[in-house]
């Protein structure tokens, strides 16, 4: 097990494996399928990765049209229903002086969504083609997208805190609408795609030219 | 990658050869304090969960809320949101404090049973999605919504949300899952 690891060299052209989850390395030809050391499931790069991350980024894409043209609250006051989507919730949030939370909102609803299924994108489409883009900044948009990933999140839980506080039924409530739906679709599967991405295919494919 | 990680001095780091990434940090982890950090935090999951968050004055009545409430009122009408809403604030943040703290104790008490590993898994995979930190800025951004349309008061749930946020960060920074590994392989 300890056969001596060669610092500098890849650990797949010295057929060793790192265990994702215990993070200690063995030899693949030794323990094909299971990690040694904690018996989880082992392989030198995360299965079917590329391929998993296209399924998902193919579905987030589907899914933001829906989220961003249908509205996502329902507003209904005296009996009258106001839809608002997206966009016309910031709006009106410009609107009333509320420019910060109004960027807040736009940041995390609609500037983060098209980054990460752009910046995924690129970085799947690179390392599938061997388009020519540096490493370490690929690497670097990867770590962004996967930290910033989480915050848009940040609408739907506004969502659920605006839906408990106005429940007066027909005088004045709060309803989700189809794009919540759509917008969480979109925020988990941009999630899992990143999450099923195997960094180190970007420097496998680098030195496949 | 192959790096060689050399042996390193407290809070120094070791960064990857080729890409510049984290390899290893030498933090002292110390599983007793963990858990006592986490024995307190799960204490406090219940009143910050369960006692209202704001509370309003709408239409000469008040109205108060708390997490739970809000995502347990859209299963209805969109259930996936309130899936995810649920999970992403409750579910998640309560299973990664409990497996945190189940794995400390085992550490403390020298006690090596056969599904700590899986419990060490599970709290790898669900360290992603433990979103407290999220809720707290939406919950100041619905607040800032709200101030235009009505008077409004933090509960109680509040501030015992803002020590479990605390807390709960003060647990990720300590907690180590190399070192806990280390400590479970090495016996």
């Amino acid at each position: 097990m300890d056969k001596s690891a060669i610092a500098g060299r890849t650990g797949k052209a010295q057929g060793l494996q790192l265990c994702k989850v215990c993070g200690n390395y063995s030899q693949q030809a030794m323990h094909p399928h299971h990690c040694p050391f904690c018996l989880n499931e082992i392989s030198q790069r995360e299965k079917n990765s590329l391929q998993k991350t296209w399924a998902l980024l193919i579905t987030a894409i589907i899914f933001i049209f829906p989220a961003n043209l249908y509205p996502i609250t329902y507003l209904l006051k005296n009996s009258t229903l106001y839809p608002d989507t997206i966009f016309s919730g910031i709006l009106s949030l410009v609107d009333s002086g509320m420019q910060g939370i109004a960027l807040i909102v736009f940041i995390a609803s609609i500037v983060v969504p098209f980054v990460k299924i752009i910046a995924l994108s690129v970085i799947a489409f690179s390392v599938q083609y061997g388009w020519n883009v540096n490493p370490k900044k690929q690497l670097l948009a990867f770590y962004l997208v996967d930290w910033i990933g989480k915050w848009s999140i940040l609408d739907l839980f506004v969502i659920s805190i605006m839906v408990a506080i106005f429940d007066k039924g027909q005088l004045l409530s709060v309803y989700p609408g189809i794009a919540a739906t759509s917008f969480t679709i979109v925020v988990i599967t941009t999630l899992f795609a990143a999450n099923s991405f195997d960094t180190r295919l970007i420097w496998d494919a680098q030195t496949d030219e | 990658m192959v790096s060689h990680v050399p042996k390193i001095a407290k809070g120094y780091v070791a960064k990857c050869i080729r890409c510049e990434s984290l390899l290893y940090k030498n933090i002292s982890c110390n599983p007793s304090a963990v858990l006592a950090l986490c024995l307190a935090a799960l204490i406090l999951i219940v009143p910050a969960f369960y006692y209202p968050l704001i509370s309003i004055h709408l239409l000469g009545t008040t109205e108060q809320t708390n997490l739970l409430r809000g995502a347990l009122m859209m299963i209805d009408n969109a259930p996936v949101v309130a899936f995810i809403v649920l999970f992403c604030a409750v579910i998640a943040p309560t299973i990664l404090i409990s497996s945190i703290a189940l794995s400390s104790a085992c550490l403390t008490f020298n006690y090596h049973p056969g599904y700590l590993p899986k419990i060490l898994k599970i709290t790898y995979v669900i360290m992603h999605w433990s979103m407290l930190e999220v809720y707290m800025v939406s919950l100041m951004v619905a607040v800032f919504k709200l101030m235009n349309y009505a008077e409004l008061h933090f509960g109680v749930g509040f501030y015992f949300f803002i020590a479990l946020l605390l807390l709960n960060l003060t647990i990720i920074n300590n907690y180590s899952h190399h070192s806990y590994w280390e400590k479970y392989i090495n016996g």
